[in-house]
């Protein structure tokens, strides 16, 4: 297997008023290409700084994170957006889709700032919304989708663009046990086909569901790194 | 991002805020109505006040007159045929046509009516040369004919230019003969001698053998002799004539200003419908700008209305910006994004101002016209005056205008949307 995130001495400090806030002191994590990596740790440990600096979201105040190759501490906005665009594909708690475009217009939205053509884009888009199961509910709004519908759709938006890794922050986290187990069975399917997760959870029994690996992190360091549920 | 995919967030963007959208632009086109209007109105007076010193004379020529030396500075110089000689070599000059007014005509008379027009002294083929056109006969050939100005025939019965109306009476004068009465007053000398002296009265009879078209009011109201004829009446007695005026043709209307200003160096007097017309259009140039920054007054409030609608939607929207931003826009194509909703802001505010202003025109064009019909006797003689009018230029300015601001009033707004930091963004409820 060939590595498709190399996080190397990562750190992250806040700076709020007087205090300097210590989020990641040092983390090193290789994440190989096909691999879900979970991980664990209580609130305020530094695994969704970590997940947002890997995503392009947020800075490492030091370190490396290289993804295929480009160290993402080196990019600029515009290169960061485009990062964004074409290799990392978000899924998040609280869905965050936005709720005046259908199914369709926000699996869309990606490949929209990605300047693909209208007509491939909506093939791209409902394939991708078939792949989760939602072929038949193109046209809805998200108001009109359960919750575990909705998250589907953000599924189907993280991996229209066939990034290099999926970053899910707590995808269940929202969602009732069978809902949430539906997730994790199509994060399962997913990966199946060869995609890559790097999924944070406080919820062990998510983590042993899906996790090839369980990376655990407390107070913004690795503590302890052992084999997942689907090793 | 493709510009039709920036065109349908855009318009999907506006679609879910309509009466916000609707009240922003509504103060849009209320600022580029005022400014319209405004502007036309000033547009509308200059074009009224400058077709009719179109009146004055045609736009290549030129009325030079003896200076006086307290204006000038100069010393006084006169016309005669050496000046002509000297006027017809100067630079963009076509022509020069000595004119000899007569002085001494007492009245014109034909059977029982009588009117006492002006008789000017040209020679006949300059008449030609400087456009004067036969609306009927020919010109002059001899002492004794005369063309007249083609509201003349109309004096004679007591119907001035301007006062006419559309089923006025008119005599057809053409081959007829009219009687000029030429008064010679005695001289100083003679006066001296004698305070008693009677002023002798002489009668000439001539031939109407041409009408000219109409021209402007000088030229309607004359009647055109010969120059020897014109020299005749006025008593004159030597072989070098001077004349009270020569009228000087450009070669274009635009060299006339340069001509005059030559002539004025010379020391003479100059006058021509163009150089006022230049210069009443330089005043209304800045009526313009005044109207227009009076209006623009509006348009200062419809801007800051755009710039708080444009703020209060990224203040609602904080949260699409940060799942936008995570699914990889940039900021570039952010604040695309909301400068093209405030440019849309602007271009419906342009059209829908264009629009109400050019009714708005319309109808008070309409109410000022019928209330002049209403309040002069002529009224529906001439053609009704334009006092708002929208020049193309004013149209296309008043849109391009509205789109700017919009776009401007977007500028802050959207680059604070741009710059927003996506977890921040996605954090907000």
């Amino acid at each position: 297997m060939t590595v498709a995130v190399d996080v190397r001495d990562l750190r992250k400090q806040y700076t709020m008023g007087e205090t300097v806030l210590d989020v990641l002191r040092g983390v090193d994590l290789t994440i190989e290409h096909g691999e879900v990596v979970c991980v664990m740790g209580p609130s305020g440990s530094g695994k969704s700084t970590l997940l947002n600096i890997v995503g392009g979201l947020d800075r490492p105040s030091g370190g490396a994170v290289v993804v295929d190759g480009d160290d993402l501490a080196a990019m600029d906005d515009e290169r960061l957006a485009d990062y964004r665009r074409h290799q990392v594909g978000f899924v998040f708690q609280s869905f965050n889709l936005i709720p005046t475009l259908s199914a369709l217009g926000n699996v869309e939205l990606p490949l929209v700032f990605a300047g693909v053509a209208r007509a491939d884009r909506a093939v791209q888009a409902a394939s991708a919304l078939e792949s989760v199961g939602l072929g038949l509910r193109l046209d809805h709004k998200p108001t009109e989708l359960s919750g575990g519908e909705q998250q589907r759709v953000a599924v189907a938006r993280a991996v229209v663009n066939g990034p290099a890794i999926i970053l899910a922050d707590e995808p269940t986290g929202n969602l009732d046990t069978t809902t949430g187990h539906e997730i994790l069975e199509l994060i399962k399917a997913m990966n199946a086909e060869g995609r890559t997760f790097l999924i944070t959870t406080h919820d062990r029994a998510v983590a042993e569901a899906v996790a090839h690996r369980i990376v655990y992190i407390i107070d913004g360091s690795v503590v302890k790194i052992e084999q997942g549920g689907v090793a | 991002m493709r510009p039709r995919d920036l065109i349908f967030l855009v318009v999907s963007n506006l679609r879910r805020m309509k009466l916000r959208l609707a009240l922003t632009t509504l103060g849009v086109v209320i600022g580029t109505s005022a400014i319209v209007l405004m502007v036309s109105l000033g547009v509308g007076l200059q074009r009224s006040v400058v077709d009719s010193l179109g009146e004055l004379g045609a736009a290549t020529h030129i009325t030079v007159m003896t200076g006086y030396e307290g204006i000038t500075g100069a010393e006084s110089k006169s016309l005669d045929d050496r000046t002509v000689a000297q006027f017809e070599d100067m630079e963009h000059v076509d022509s020069v046509m000595p004119i000899v007014t007569v002085m001494s005509v007492q009245e014109l008379a034909y059977k029982k009516n009588s009117t006492n027009a002006n008789i000017q002294g040209v020679a006949p083929h300059k008449l030609e040369e400087f456009g004067y056109k036969l609306a009927e006969g020919r010109f002059a050939r001899t002492d004794s004919e005369i063309v007249l100005g083609a509201a003349v025939p109309a004096m004679f019965l007591g119907v001035f230019p301007g006062s006419e109306t559309a089923n006025q009476p008119s005599l057809d004068l053409l081959g007829k003969r009219i009687v000029a009465t030429v008064v010679e007053y005695p001289s100083e000398e003679a006066y001296a001698q004698n305070p008693m002296t009677e002023p002798t009265e002489r009668t000439y009879k001539l031939t109407v053998v041409g009408i000219l078209e109409k021209a402007d009011m000088g030229t309607d109201s004359s009647v055109y002799t010969t120059l020897d004829a014109a020299l005749e009446y006025n008593g004159a007695t030597t072989r070098r004539p001077t004349y009270e005026t020569v009228t000087v043709k450009a070669d274009s209307a635009e060299a006339v200003a340069d001509i005059e200003k030559a002539l004025v160096a010379e020391g003479f007097q100059t006058f021509s419908a163009r150089s006022i017309q230049d210069a009443t259009s330089q005043i209304f140039i800045i009526v313009q700008v005044v109207l227009g920054a009076l209006g623009g007054i509006a348009m200062i409030v419809a801007a800051l209305g755009i710039a708080n609608t444009m703020t209060m939607s990224i203040y609602e929207r904080t949260r699409e910006i940060g799942i936008m931003k995570a699914v990889g826009a940039s900021n570039r194509q952010i604040k695309r994004v909301f400068l093209g909703e405030a440019a849309v802001i602007g271009v419906f505010g342009g059209l829908g101002g264009l629009a109400f202003s050019s009714a708005g025109a319309a109808l008070a064009n309409l109410f000022l016209q019928s209330m002049i019909a209403a309040s002069t006797p002529t009224g529906g003689a001439s053609e009704p005056t334009n006092f708002f009018y929208i020049p193309l230029w004013l149209a296309i300015f008043a849109v391009a205008f509205a789109t700017g601001i919009g776009l401007l009033s977007g500028v802050l707004p959207a680059v604070r949307a741009a710059n927003l930091d996506p977890l921040v963004a996605l954090r907000h409820e």
